[in-house]
């Protein structure tokens, strides 16, 4: 069915034209605004601004036409290139995931884009290939031969039928999901960004000092104007993560975790089990408190430039205690309920100071300088020393015969679990402070997509340290092995 | 407790680390001779003067004499049959481990200094992490290349 080239579907001409636009667009309007000069110009501009939107068009369409895929002795091969043909044959066992997205101009037509990832190393994204636009047969074909050659070759029919769903989000959940998320902050800067590119435009300075003995009597009117901007910012996050996980679904086939998501534009994807590197579980402040958890997934696949699709989230917003009754009977190897070790109480001294020294000059330059308004940077510092705090109390490790699990807090408090044979390389840390007290810091580093991941838990107890370490080592077993 | 590695970087490591050490000290050089002519020239205070050599002596001390022997001091490696182990680190001593099937491929880097003693950086990969033994002993470097290409070749990639 498809040994023979084929052609995208004609639609995504369309989409090559509005990508080369988009990226034409800055030189675009530089030329347009700063081109004209008088006279004779503005018709020398308009034609070869045609001429331009032309030429684009002419290259969106060329390039769909040369564009071609088909499916031939176990390898999708594509060949492409206007000027330059170029021929790219991916093995389908070679292919890392596939994932599907169905955008605004796809759904229309029935169509999908295929995303095709191979294995990181390559760099730069060059590995993987893009299908703007197939039909979602030719997109079920492609995944079924690609499910074919991963597992065993002779029965692909019993593998659709194996499917079951781990998890389907709610309503309540997706609300709850999208209230929570750090997006608000994102959108926030976003939005002084955005004001302050025109900062030229519009006269701030001249704005503020006529404000200025208004702002001196309206403190209340300035609080309530943030706290609007915060409310909107935390709103237009929060649709934005509904939007985006509306629908989200995972599901295990019989050597895959799927997982599909999304309203406006539709995400699928596909990890195969035998490629997860490590599984990682993310508590933040807000969802901490409350028991919930969201968990990821690494693999190898992805590029540099999506790192999205290397740390893959697989259940968005889940009790605790139930993770690790929801994905036991499908990733049986790992233990994601273990008891951890925790630092010992001497080590909370250590992470006071590191806390105390990091906020010491956001706390001493007001202090000395700003009275007596300064006095407020005190609060940091006991922030800095509460989040420190909780720093020690979450630091922790476990081992169950092959897995070594990191508990350790940044912002969010993160769980990470790896297997032995996952761990790229391992790592212990001593200072001369931590010596003294007989602690040490262990780091260990798991692949994910082109770059890698993994975790550092500072001051342990010195004597567990070096009992991961051992543990980890390949010299010790082996040598055991060696003797009969 | 497992042995700690005990291979040393050769001694001409050192003295290529100090040469290296005195090409970085140039630019304070050249900024406190250019601070001591201006205070002659310009007449300013003579504590200009005095604070741009002890400037100078200081960071020329650290980065020629202190650091490198320290570095060199500390500096421990081991390559076994299943792994390699580091151990380094100036103020905080790092002990790391790479397993051999783990490793994805090692590169030997040469620059002039180094080669004029005779010595390579050895770069090793692994599918997550770069590890680098900064200065070693040229045959050294390229039977640890072969070895572990060898070692590569017959483990299984499971990545």
């Amino acid at each position: 069915m498809m040994s023979n080239p084929k052609r995208l579907h004609p639609i995504s001409a369309a989409v090559n034209f509005l990508k080369h636009l988009k990226e034409m667009l800055v030189p675009f309007l530089v030329f347009v605004v700063f081109g004209s000069r008088g006279g004779n110009g503005e018709i020398v501009q308009l034609v070869l601004s045609i001429g331009i939107i032309a030429a684009v068009f002419l290259i969106g369409i060329l390039t769909w036409w040369r564009y071609t895929y088909r499916l031939e002795e176990g390898e999708l091969r594509i060949e492409y290139g206007v000027l330059v043909k170029k021929k790219r044959y991916i093995p389908l066992e070679r292919i890392q995931s596939l994932d599907l997205s169905e955008g605004l101009l796809q759904r229309p037509f029935g169509l999908v884009k295929m995303k095709v990832e191979t294995a990181g190393s390559t760099g730069a994204g060059e590995a993987e290939a893009v299908l703007t636009a197939i039909s979602k047969e030719d997109a079920d074909f492609i995944q079924q031969a690609f499910s074919a050659a991963k597992n065993n070759p002779s029965e692909p029919e019993a593998e659709m039928q194996n499917r079951e769903v781990i998890y389907k989000i709610k309503p309540g959940e997706l609300f709850l999901l999208a209230s929570t998320s750090g997006g608000a902050g994102v959108v926030i800067s976003a939005v002084f960004a955005f004001v302050f590119q025109f900062e030229e435009i519009i006269p701030y300075e001249k704005v503020f000092t006529g404000l200025e003995g208004f702002i001196a009597n309206g403190m209340i009117f300035v609080s309530l104007l943030i706290f609007i901007v915060f409310l909107m910012a935390w709103l237009i996050a929060l649709i934005g993560s509904m939007l985006k996980y509306a629908g989200f679904t995972l599901i295990r086939s019989e050597k895959e975790l799927i997982v599909t998501r999304g309203l406006l534009e539709k995400r699928q994807m596909t990890i195969p089990l035998n490629r997860i590197q490590a599984i990682q579980i993310r508590e933040n402040l807000l969802r901490q408190p409350v028991g919930l958890a969201t968990v990821y997934i690494e693999s190898a696949g992805g590029s540099i430039e999506d790192n999205e699709s290397a740390r893959l989230m697989i259940l968005p917003i889940v009790k605790k205690t139930r993770i690790a009754g929801l994905l036991k009977p499908h990733l049986p190897q790992y233990e994601l309920q273990p008891g951890f070790f925790k630092a010992p109480k001497r080590a909370l001294n250590r992470y006071l100071w590191r806390g105390f020294l990091w906020i010491l000059p956001f706390v001493a330059v007001p202090l000395l300088l700003f009275r007596p308004w300064g006095y407020f940077s005190l609060v940091l510092l006991v922030l800095a020393l509460g989040w420190s705090h909780l720093k020690y109390r979450d630091a922790g490790w476990d081992i169950s015969s092959q897995q070594l699990a990191l508990r350790y807090r940044g912002i969010v408090r993160t769980t990470v679990f790896m297997r032995r044979n996952r761990i790229q390389s391992l790592s212990v840390k001593e200072s001369y402070f931590q010596k003294k007290r007989n602690l040490a810091t262990i780091e260990a580093a798991a692949m994910s997509g082109a770059g890698g991941t993994g975790g550092t838990v500072r001051n342990l107890d010195r004597k567990e340290v070096y009992a991961i370490y051992k543990w980890y080592s390949y010299t010790g077993l082996k040598q055991q092995k060696k003797r009969p | 407790m497992i042995t700690e590695p005990h291979k040393r970087i050769p001694a001409r490591g050192l003295l290529a680390w100090r040469i290296s050490g005195t090409l970085h000290s140039v630019f304070p050089f050249v900024f406190s001779g250019g601070a001591i002519a201006a205070a002659i020239l310009f007449n300013w205070p003579i504590w200009v003067i005095g604070a741009s050599l002890m400037f100078y002596s200081a960071y020329a001390y650290l980065v020629i004499m202190t650091f490198p022997s320290l570095k060199w001091k500390r500096w421990r490696y081991e390559v076994r049959e299943n792994e390699i182990e580091l151990k380094y680190g100036l103020f905080v001593i790092k002990r790391t481990l790479v397993p051999m099937i783990r490793v994805q491929h090692v590169d030997t880097r040469q620059g002039p200094i180094l080669r004029k003693y005779r010595l390579a950086t050895v770069t090793i990969s692994t599918a997550a992490t770069v590890h680098e033994i900064p200065a070693l002993d040229m045959d050294e470097a390229e039977e640890l290349r072969f070895f572990i290409s060898q070692l590569a070749r017959s483990a299984e990639n499971d990545v």
